[in-house]
């Protein structure tokens, strides 16, 4: 089964996203937590600090994979397993702006989302948070407009794969396919 | 207390006094009052996240602020945009509204009665 929760920022998607991973997880199953986001400073760390917390205490593995998520598989075990990944924006704009000069957006629309399906296929159930950088209203410079747009491509991908679609609003789960 | 939230200029206030059936001088705009007029009992408090915002900028609490002022006027409608659905801001105290916002609200939404999200001058409960 794969779930994506989406939501904008201080939404409490990660909490949301969480209880869930905690509710369809069974007895059997490894529990991973796939991390994307890279750490450059001292607000990315407290950030990550944050999420550890709120994450304690509940058995998660955690495994670092910034980029080609398709080979985070590779560091877990086999068997029946939850896996959280955490989250859509970072591994896309960690794709798109790892070398010199940014990705080209298909090409990162591409290599997110076919990591995407291998996860899928190996794992018994995949939570995937993404989120809402849509609705803010300002034209920014060309790289970000294609980020915005590899973005909204990917999330609608993802949508269309996933089993179930929940939008987290204010804390609330608003749940629009299912 | 009713929480009603949505995006920028979707018809937040109209919304909420025509279903309310309330008149414009119950409501507050951008600010928490301290004392409400004789004979109003629900009061409209529009532009929360100015409000927020303002209090940050002046180096205020807003988390415990609205608390306070919430055990005084359990009766009242608090109207917010959502202003978490972008790309990160690139200014830290930018950032750092987004996030304490976000958080506000969540807290907002635990203790609302009601919340409401508002799209097109539409409504839709979602607690």
């Amino acid at each position: 089964m794969m779930i994506l929760v989406i939501g904008g920022s201080g939404s409490g998607k990660s909490s949301y996203a969480e209880e869930v991973v905690c509710s369809i997880f069974e007895e059997d199953m490894k529990k991973y937590y796939v991390a994307t986001m890279q750490i450059f400073d001292e607000e990315g760390r407290k950030k990550v600090e944050r999420h550890r917390k709120l994450r304690s205490g509940k058995g998660f593995l955690t495994i670092e994979q910034p980029r080609s998520i398709g080979r985070s598989i590779e560091k877990m075990d086999a068997g029946r397993k939850t896996v959280l990944l955490e989250c859509i924006s970072n591994l896309t704009a960690n794709e798109m702006f790892a070398g010199e000069t940014p990705k080209l957006e298909m090409q990162v629309v591409q290599s997110v989302i076919s990591g995407l399906e291998q996860l899928r296929k190996n794992t018994t159930n995949l939570v995937v948070v993404s989120n809402n950088v849509f609705e803010d209203g300002i034209i920014y410079d060309r790289t970000i407009m294609d980020y915005i747009h590899a973005m909204g491509e990917i999330n609608q991908r993802l949508a269309a794969m996933a089993d179930q679609v929940v939008e987290v609003v204010v804390g609330i789960p608003v749940v629009m396919k299912q | 207390m009713k929480l009603v939230i949505g995006g920028y200029a979707q018809g937040k206030l109209a919304y909420v006094l025509e279903k309310y059936r309330l008149q414009e001088d119950v409501v507050w705009d951008g600010i928490l009052p301290d004392q409400t007029v004789p004979g109003q009992k629900t009061i409209v408090i529009d532009h929360l996240h100015q409000w927020v915002k303002n209090r940050i900028l002046d180096g205020g609490y807003p988390e415990r602020e609205i608390e306070a002022f919430l055990n005084d006027f359990e009766d009242c409608i608090l109207i917010s945009n959502e202003i978490g659905n972008g790309i990160v801001p690139l200014d830290a105290f930018e950032r750092e509204y987004r996030e304490r916002m976000g958080r506000i609200l969540i807290w907002l939404a635990k203790r609302a009665e009601e919340v409401e999200r508002v799209i097109c001058g539409i409504g839709q409960k979602i607690k």
